[in-house]
């Protein structure tokens, strides 16, 4: 069985984290919708790894189930996300998610 | 006694003849010829007239008694109950006779004279239902009644006033009797509100009996009550202080101001303190208040009349003063001359205005007295019906207004409280009645000519000039026994005064005219520099305006009104709302601001917001 010796806990933590805000930071700065999809599975990532690491220390399933969670969910949106890069290639013949704000207020 | 009675049976008839004729022309809206309008306007109200005089005959004939016909209930509501319910007595019957009698007479002269203007079949729709109405009013045996009918009447002369209403003056004068109107008949609410939280009942019969049982002698809520509805009547019947409304009132056809603003409506005053007598026996204050509006408006009336110079406006006046009489009879307790005098004057004032209307129409819509002059040899119904007329409305001897106002007079002197100068006053105004009675007469038809006049005057127009002269003259012979029963005081006086109040009261009116005579036709004695004296003209000018009544309510009624109304054109109370409104927006507006619509501004925003939540939570803020 594998045990993650040595590999303290809170360094897990310090990466996923690390792993969460840069994906963050690609949601905030990249325009382009595949690079938004691709950050938020960096960040939904960053969540599996914290809860694998956390149900390791504890010798829980709980984590691992969350990560079959996160997969699913990921895939998940990524079908749905795919499907709304293509409507926004076709409605504006480019990818820009700041042009695609006829919402506001 | 079956057969009797047969003829009061169709006694509803009466009020509903009027009411089917307005139906008719109401529903048929103008689409009927002139010819059949005329037939259904005034056939409908002759046919009335005639069943009236066919009920009056059975009632004569069963002996006097109150006949009640009960048509339907209307509403029957927690202990409050109203059913349409006619109910004919002496009073109402000499009410209805006039209404309906003079009425056929009007309609028939107005067939003629409404003959070249616009609206034929809505003139008579209005005067129809004007009959209607006032015929639900006299003949009505509970105050509700009387007071539907007593709205009624004000309607329809608020739409005959304002017949011509391509003109925006007709209007103002129409919403003007309508507005003044108004405020006599709120005081009359008021007072039949209070008549039923005290007595639980607004059936004539019964409040007049549980009256005298409820309130002895000199109560202040009888009293308050009685003025209450003189307030009513003192709209209605034009009296100091809403009797401005009156000479405006002219504005509306000839035939309207006969039958509406001169025979009938304008007594209803006069006929709702005749039916509630018992509430002024009870309080002799208000019945001392209704003698001194009359007598008030008799007074200011007459001296206004003597300076008009538009015919209609003199006998708008003179109407006024006469029913400043009846009230002055009514407040000295001469309850029958009062009634009798609204019979005779319905009678020579109908005449008045209907000779009148002949001549303005023979002198192409000219009204001003000094613009016509001569038409006597011209003119020859008009003027001898006029003159009829004036010599029965300066009661001069033999005609029937001198029977009425001879009567009123003399029981004025024997009045409790300063009964002598209510005699004395109204001796006065008798003179200046004669005086301007004779002014008006020898203005229109004598001295120089100055306009050539055209009678267009068929058989239908002075048919009725005819009768109602032959009424004006002889109605008053015979006095006026029929409401002997009803009215507290037993009929007209019998034996009344000999010796030289009769003779100085039956010589006032002859010196009247004489001086008249004097003035206006022999111009014997000059008046220029009278008039043309700076007091003269002031006066004159004053009485020409109404003694400056409506220059008063200008200033302290409407002035005001105006003002407040101006200042609050733009709603004042919402400001509040209008504020709470503007917050509202401008909190909308900010936050919509957030609202970009941008995904990742919105991302930044959670983000945010994750970071302040957990710093909370944990407890680091």
């Amino acid at each position: 069985m594998f045990t993650a010796v040595g590999i303290p806990l809170e360094h897990v933590f310090i990466l996923a984290g690390l792993l969460f805000l840069i994906g963050f930071t690609g949601v905030l700065v990249r325009r382009n919708v595949i690079f938004l999809l691709m950050s938020l599975e960096i960040m939904m990532n960053a969540c599996g790894l914290a809860f694998v690491a956390a149900g390791a220390r504890w010798a829980e399933a709980d984590g691992q189930i969350m990560y079959m969670l996160v997969l699913s969910l990921a895939a998940a949106e990524v079908a749905v996300g795919l499907g709304l890069v293509l409507q926004l290639e076709r409605r504006y013949r480019h990818l820009d998610i700041d042009a695609a704000s006829e919402l506001s207020g | 006694m079956p057969t009797e009675s047969t003829a009061l049976e169709f006694l509803w008839l009466v009020p509903a003849l009027p009411l089917s004729g307005f139906l008719i022309l109401l529903i048929t809206e103008g689409r009927l010829g002139k010819l059949m309008v005329a037939l259904v306007g005034a056939g409908s109200v002759g046919l009335a007239a005639g069943v009236a005089l066919l009920a009056g005959m059975a009632f004569v004939e069963r002996g006097g008694e109150p006949y009640v016909q009960t048509l339907w209930s209307w509403m029957d509501v927690g202990g409050f109950s109203a059913s349409f319910t006619l109910y004919l007595d002496g009073l109402s019957l000499v009410m209805i006779g006039v209404i309906t009698g003079v009425g056929s007479l009007i309609h028939l002269y107005a067939t003629g004279y409404m003959a070249a203007e616009e609206g034929y079949s809505r003139f008579f729709a209005y005067m129809n239902l004007f009959v209607f109405a006032m015929l639900m009013l006299v003949l009505g045996d509970n105050l509700l009644v009387l007071y539907l009918g007593w709205e009624g009447v004000g309607l329809c002369s608020y739409l005959l006033i304002g017949f011509f209403h391509t003109e925006a003056e007709n209007g103002y004068a129409a919403r003007k009797a309508f507005v003044v109107t108004r405020v006599g008949d709120t005081a009359m609410a008021l007072g039949l509100f209070l008549l039923f939280r005290e007595l639980g009942s607004l059936e004539i019969q019964t409040v007049l009996v549980d009256a005298a049982v409820h309130w002895p002698d000199g109560s202040t809520l009888c009293t308050l009550i009685a003025l209450l509805l003189l307030g009513g009547a003192v709209g209605k019947s034009a009296q100091v202080p809403l009797q401005t409304w009156l000479p405006d009132a002219m504005a509306g056809p000839t035939p309207v101001s006969a039958l509406i603003h001169a025979a009938t409506m304008v007594t209803a005053g006069v006929y709702l303190i005749a039916r509630m007598h018992d509430l002024y026996l009870l309080s002799p204050t208000a019945q001392l208040a209704v003698a001194v509006v009359g007598l008030a408006t008799l007074l200011i009336a007459s001296f206004a009349a003597l300076t008009q110079t538009d015919i209609k406006r003199i006998l708008a006046y003179s109407t006024m003063s006469q029913i400043g009489y009846m009230f002055m009879a009514l407040g000295v307790g001469a309850w029958s001359a009062a009634i009798f005098h609204l019979v005779t004057h319905a009678f020579f004032k109908a005449l008045l205005f209907l000779a009148a209307g002949s001549v303005i129409l023979a002198v192409h819509h000219e009204q001003n007295i000094f613009r016509m002059g001569g038409l006597w040899r011209k003119l020859p119904v008009p003027f001898w019906s006029m003159v009829v007329g004036a010599a029965a409305l300066a009661a001069l001897p033999l005609t029937s207004g001198f029977y009425s106002k001879d009567a009123i007079l003399l029981t004025s002197w024997d009045y409790a409280y300063a009964g002598p100068w209510f005699w004395a006053f109204g001796a006065l105004a008798a003179f200046i009645t004669a005086l301007y009675s004779a002014r008006l007469i020898f203005v229109v038809f004598f001295g120089t000519q100055d306009t050539e006049p055209h009678d267009r005057s068929g058989l239908n127009m002075w048919g009725p000039l005819v009768v109602l002269g032959m009424l004006a003259v002889g109605g008053g012979w015979f006095g006026l026994a029929l409401v002997a029963d009803v009215l507290p005081d037993g009929g007209l006086a019998e034996e009344g005064h000999g010796g030289w109040l009769a003779w100085v009261t039956g010589a006032v009116p002859i010196a009247g005219a004489a001086l008249g005579y004097l003035l206006f036709y022999r111009r014997k004695i000059n008046l220029d520099r009278l008039v043309e004296s700076k007091l003269g003209d002031a006066l004159r000018r004053f009485w020409l305006g109404g003694w400056g009544f409506d220059a008063l309510y200008d200033a302290v009624v409407v002035k005001p009104f105006v003002a407040l109304a101006k200042a609050n054109k733009s709603d004042v109370v919402d400001l509040l709302y209008q504020g709470l409104a503007a917050l509202a927006r401008g909190l909308n507006r900010t936050l919509s601001l957030t609202q970009t619509g941008r995904l990742r501004w919105y991302a930044a925003n959670m983000a945010v917001g994750m970071v302040l939540v957990l710093l909370i939570v944990l407890g680091v803020v």
